[in-house]
């Protein structure tokens, strides 16, 4: 069983919202969110407009748009927005996202690109030790997030977290942060 | 948290797409040009988010966000609205 980058950040968000999704099949239905409509345009254009174009700022020298990758041995998947090939021989994952910049990455993003630089390791046998966001309404801004090993076990604990949710049914403990809870899907069925 | 939405725009098509936009997220019209109602700060975001696709370079959008005290303190003078439907403590109202 595989479990995709973005039910990690949900679970981050609040973990019940992948017992409703995996174990009682509850959709989200997060397509009536006018913002969530405006990230899926965002990157529907971003594969077609300047695909050529690469960040001679970050040193990147060559780059591959849309990477769908899996791996069976972390038991993730997910798309890549971007893998970006610098020019010390590294490789970094690049996300776009529909976002303001608030001066701090948040930890569901940080682990997000965690979890794409292990997927990228894997697959091309590269190192990676950053990744980048771009936030599309902050004017582009981008910000670099430097990994540390730290970062990426929590991150594969997560994952295992979520599979044993899943493969269980365990009914998790909801987030600590009730102002979460204020403009959540599930608020209705979630006690 | 108690959100104003207030417009100036020219063009008819466009000032009704955004009064239709302020009723979708369920605010009530207080003026012809002005909205109030209870939304959360994720709502209040997403509706600037919408209005400003919607208008032009020469239109403006205002959207205040307004606290319960300063709430309590508007002076209403003339035909005002209904602070209690207003603010969410009714929840229903039937004509």
């Amino acid at each position: 069983m595989f479990i995709t980058v973005s039910d990690v950040i949900e679970y981050l968000f609040c973990p019940r919202f992948i017992f409703f999704m995996h174990c009682l099949n509850i959709p989200q239905r997060e397509e009536r969110y006018y913002k969530v409509l405006r990230g899926r345009e965002l990157h529907e254009s971003r594969e077609k407009v300047n695909t050529s174009y690469v960040r001679k700022r970050l040193k990147c020298v060559r780059k591959e748009v849309s990477v769908y990758l899996t791996s069976r041995r972390y038991r993730i998947k997910g798309e890549v927005d971007e893998v970006l090939f610098l020019d010390d021989g590294t490789a970094a994952p690049m996300d776009y996202k529909y976002a303001e910049y608030s001066g701090v990455v948040h930890r569901t993003h940080r682990y997000q690109l965690a979890l794409y630089g292990l997927l990228i390791m894997e697959h091309f046998e590269v190192p990676v030790n950053r990744g980048y966001i771009c936030y599309t309404r902050s004017n582009h801004h981008v910000e670099e997030v430097i990994f540390r090993q730290k970062d990426y076990d929590a991150a594969i604990d997560t994952v295992n977290e979520i599979l044993r949710t899943v493969q269980y049914g365990y009914y998790p403990e909801g987030t600590k942060q009730k102002a979460r809870c204020v403009d959540c899907t599930y608020r209705n069925i979630c006690d | 948290m108690l959100v104003w939405v207030i417009y100036d725009i020219s063009d008819n098509r466009t000032r009704s797409r955004v009064a239709k936009i302020c009723k979708n997220y369920g605010l009530y019209r207080v003026q012809k040009s002005a909205f109030l109602g209870d939304l959360n700060r994720n709502e209040s975001d997403s509706l600037a988010v919408e209005c400003e696709s919607v208008i032009e370079d020469s239109d403006s959008v205002y959207v205040f966000p307004m606290c319960e005290d300063c709430f309590d303190k508007i002076k209403l003078i003339g035909t005002g609205f209904d602070r209690e439907l207003v603010s969410g403590m009714t929840v229903t109202k039937f004509f």
